[in-house]
Formats: structure tokens, C-alpha cells, sequence
């Protein structure tokens, strides 16, 4: 079964290139539903050679089902004439790719993604597609651009592409086919971070008098001082009572664990400093760009108007809407 | 009745081997690639630049749940920065040049090439 892993993974790529080629519009006859579906199955058959290689365990059917919408809607976003339709098909795609982020234990980006990229960037792209169309003329209800309604040179780019898939597939092939570690990061608070979010939880576990201090976080353990002496709680029984000043060892309490966030945020700062001053500075960057693109544009048709003022000609109606 | 992202790390499915997220990245950017190749439309071919983007940012983050850590998630964030100033200045490039030459047709601008 292990012999046959790399032939089915490259039939798979090749028949999803033939599905991909035929489901891109083109003149004269375009059977872009069959190419959709054979481009499916050529994904359905790179699945099952992934699935053989990796041994008893397939994956759950949500991988499944993400994975085929958004490979499925992506295609439909590039075989689409219509731009807002897709605009509106990659906006699936990216929801799509956050359900495998979610199965990828990375929830906050899941919603980070579409919070920004399906509420924010797509939204620009709508605005500007809409923007940018051409005023429908009265006797032409359909819009369609030509450059709209057929794609160039769709065989060669489809090889193009998927000879780049087929080498990437490769490296699949020698790769490792563990499965996923199953318990996810590790979400054991690390060192003394966060203490301020382990106290509350102590107290209320072990009833710790108000001026306990924690010291130290190590492992699952944490000790903490007793500046005025403690004699035990409700919840806890010791020994002895502890004289001022002393320490004690206790278990971390239920619920002292990372959350993803916390655990983003301190790769960000912790380990990455550097890059988000920079990507702080594009997105200035970017801002100082834009504006300045858009007083140009509105200089270039001040421009227009003046030269049109002085030569005795009336502005006329607003060519640009 | 337990939600989607605790029934995902159960033993009840089985998690997918990094190879399968991989495959569907490496697939999303070749759709990418063929996207920009074959659209004539200036906004789709920026689309299908995001659509590559998509594709990396999906490797990355399978990459940092297999070694287990979260630097894939951050690079994710910058990926997302970048996505965003990208929209910002390639779109407000393109509605200038839409009107010039009221086409939205990458071949019309043909002449810009060096």
C-alpha cells in the first residue's frame, strides 16, 4: 500500500490540473462544471494516498469538509467572470481556512482572520470593485467585460501552476506522515509570566491570607511567602503553622493555564519585538502612501476642470462618479 | 453537545498528519498562481496575490502546531499587516489607474512593463 502512495498523489495532481484547466472559462466550449468535479476528485484522490500513507488513523470528516470548500470555492473565485461574486467566493475561502485553524488549535488567529481579512481587506476589495466598474450603458444591461468574461492562456498558467504542485507534492512524499501531536501546545504557565492571573486563582483554591506573596512558578508548582505567618484554611490543612516569613510549595490550581492569546502575545513581544515595529512602520507607510495617492488623484481632476474653465468650456456633467 | 474546537482535539477524530495541511496550502497557492496568471482583471489578480498569501499563512500555522510552538501564529500577524497595507495602496493605485483609462484591463497597461 506504502508502494502505491506516490503514483496515487501525482494522478491526483494530474487530474485536478485537467479539472482546473477545464474549469477555467474560456471562448467557444467550456465545460466548467465537469472540470470543477474532476478537479474535486483529483483532491479526493490526493487524500486518499495521504490518508493510506499516514496509517490506521484518517483524519476526522472536518478536514475533510473545510479543506474541499475552500480549495472549492478558491477555483470558483478564479473561474468566476463576475468580481464581486469572486470577492464574495474568497471571502469563503478564508472562512473555510479558519475552520482548519480551529482544528489546528489556533482559535484566536481562526477569528483574527476573519475579523481583519473577511471584514476588513474584502470589504475594501468590494468597495473598489464597485467603485471601479464602468456606468452601465442603457441599451447593454449586461456588463460583463470582455477581460472579465474569459481567461488568458488558461492551459499554460494551469501547468504553470500545477508544476509548481507537483514539485511541492514531492517533497510530501519523503516527508514525515506523523499525525499531529494530539494534546496541542503546551499550555502549562511557564516561569513567574502572569503572575497577577495565578494569585486570584490561588487564593480562592487555597483561601491564602491577603498579604501572601507568590515567589516563584516552577513547573506545576508554586511557592509562596507568608510575610505575618498563616495556620492553614478551610480548604487546606498543613502540619503546622507557618512562622512569619516562610514558604510554602502548592500544586498551581486548576484553571492556571495559558490561553491561546496569552500565549500569542508573548511569542509577539517576547521573541518578535523587532518585527512588530515593522510592521507597525508599513502600516504607517502604507497610510502616508494612500494619502497621498488620493490628493493626487483629486489634483488631477482639479486639473481638469481648470484647463476646461479656461478654455470657455463648461465643466459639463461629472464624467467621474 | 460539546463545540467544534473541543470535539477537534478529542480522541473522538482523529487530527490530520501535517502532510494533509501542507497539500491543501501548496494547492491554495497554486490556485493562487493560476488565478493571477489567468485573470485580466487588475482587482482579481491582486485577489489571488491574497489568495497566496492564504495558502502560506495556513503552512505556517500547521507548522508552529507540529513543532508546538506559537511563532507561526505571529508570523500569521504580520502576514495579515502586510495584507492589509498591501489592499491599502494597491486598490487606491488601481481606482487611479481606472481613471485614466476607465479599464480595468491588465493588458491595456501593457506599456509599463521596463
Amino acid at each position: 500500500m506504502q508502494f502505491a502512495t506516490p503514483f496515487l498523489l501525482y494522478l491526483g495532481v494530474v487530474v485536478g490540473a485537467l479539472g482546473v484547466a477545464m474549469a477555467l472559462p474560456r471562448r467557444g466550449l467550456s465545460p466548467q462544471a465537469v472540470g470543477a468535479i474532476i478537479a474535486g476528485g483529483g483532491l479526493g484522490l490526493v487524500f486518499l494516498a495521504l490518508g493510506l500513507r499516514a496509517g490506521p488513523d484518517w483524519p476526522g470528516i472536518y478536514f475533510y469538509i473545510f479543506s474541499f470548500i475552500g480549495l472549492g470555492a478558491a477555483l470558483r473565485m478564479i473561474s468566476h467572470p463576475r468580481p464581486v461574486y469572486a470577492a464574495l467566493y474568497f471571502i469563503l475561502t478564508i472562512l473555510a481556512s479558519s475552520g482548519l485553524y480551529l482544528l489546528l488549535a489556533a482559535e484566536f488567529m481562526a477569528f483574527a482572520l476573519i475579523i481583519i481579512y473577511a471584514g476588513a481587506i474584502l470589504i475594501t476589495y468590494l468597495f473598489v470593485i464597485m467603485l471601479a466598474t464602468q456606468a452601465p450603458v442603457a441599451e447593454e444591461i449586461d456588463v460583463l467585460s470582455d477581460y472579465d468574461r474569459y481567461s488568458r492562456e488558461p492551459i499554460v498558467s494551469t501547468l504553470a501552476g500545477f508544476a509548481l504542485l507537483a514539485v511541492l507534492t514531492s517533497m510530501l512524499v519523503g516527508g514525515l506522515a506523523e499525525p499531529l501531536h494530539r494534546a496541542g501546545p503546551d499550555r502549562a504557565v511557564t516561569g513567574a509570566l502572569l503572575t497577577r492571573k495565578i494569585e486570584p486563582l490561588l487564593t480562592e483554591a487555597y483561601g491564602l491570607p491577603p498579604d501572601a506573596q507568590l515567589v516563584e512558578v516552577e513547573g506545576a508548582s508554586v511557592t509562596v511567602a507568608f510575610p505575618s505567618g498563616w495556620g492553614g484554611s478551610e480548604q487546606i490543612q498543613i502540619f503546622r503553622p507557618l512562622s512569619p516569613g516562610e514558604t510554602m510549595a502548592f500544586d498551581l490550581p486548576e484553571g492556571a493555564t495559558m490561553e491561546n492569546i496569552e500565549q500569542i502575545g508573548l511569542t509577539l513581544v517576547g521573541k518578535h519585538p523587532l518585527g512588530l515595529e515593522v510592521a507597525g512602520v508599513i502600516l504607517l507607510m502604507a497610510m502616508l502612501g494612500a494619502i497621498i495617492l488620493a490628493q493626487k488623484q483629486s489634483q488631477v481632476e482639479e486639473g481638469r476642470k481648470s484647463a476646461a474653465a479656461r478654455k470657455g468650456l463648461t465643466t459639463g456633467p461629472e464624467v467621474y462618479p | 453537545m460539546t463545540d467544534l474546537f473541543t470535539l477537534a482535539q478529542s480522541e473522538l477524530l482523529p487530527q490530520a498528519t501535517l502532510l494533509h495541511y501542507l497539500f491543501v496550502s501548496a494547492a491554495m497557492f497554486a490556485i493562487g498562481i493560476i488565478g493571477f496568471l489567468t485573470r485580466r482583471n487588475l482587482i482579481i489578480m491582486f485577489l489571488c496575490t491574497e489568495l497566496m498569501f492564504q495558502g502560506a499563512g495556513l503552512a505556517m500555522i500547521a507548522f508552529g502546531r507540529h513543532h508546538l510552538n506559537f511563532t507561526g501564529d505571529v508570523f500569521v500577524i504580520f502576514v495579515l499587516t502586510i495584507a492589509a497595507a498591501e489592499a491599502a495602496l494597491a486598490l487606491a493605485l488601481v481606482v487611479y489607474l481606472f481613471r485614466r483609462k476607465e479599464t480595468l484591463n491588465a493588458a491595456e497597461w501593457a506599456e509599463l512593463r521596463g
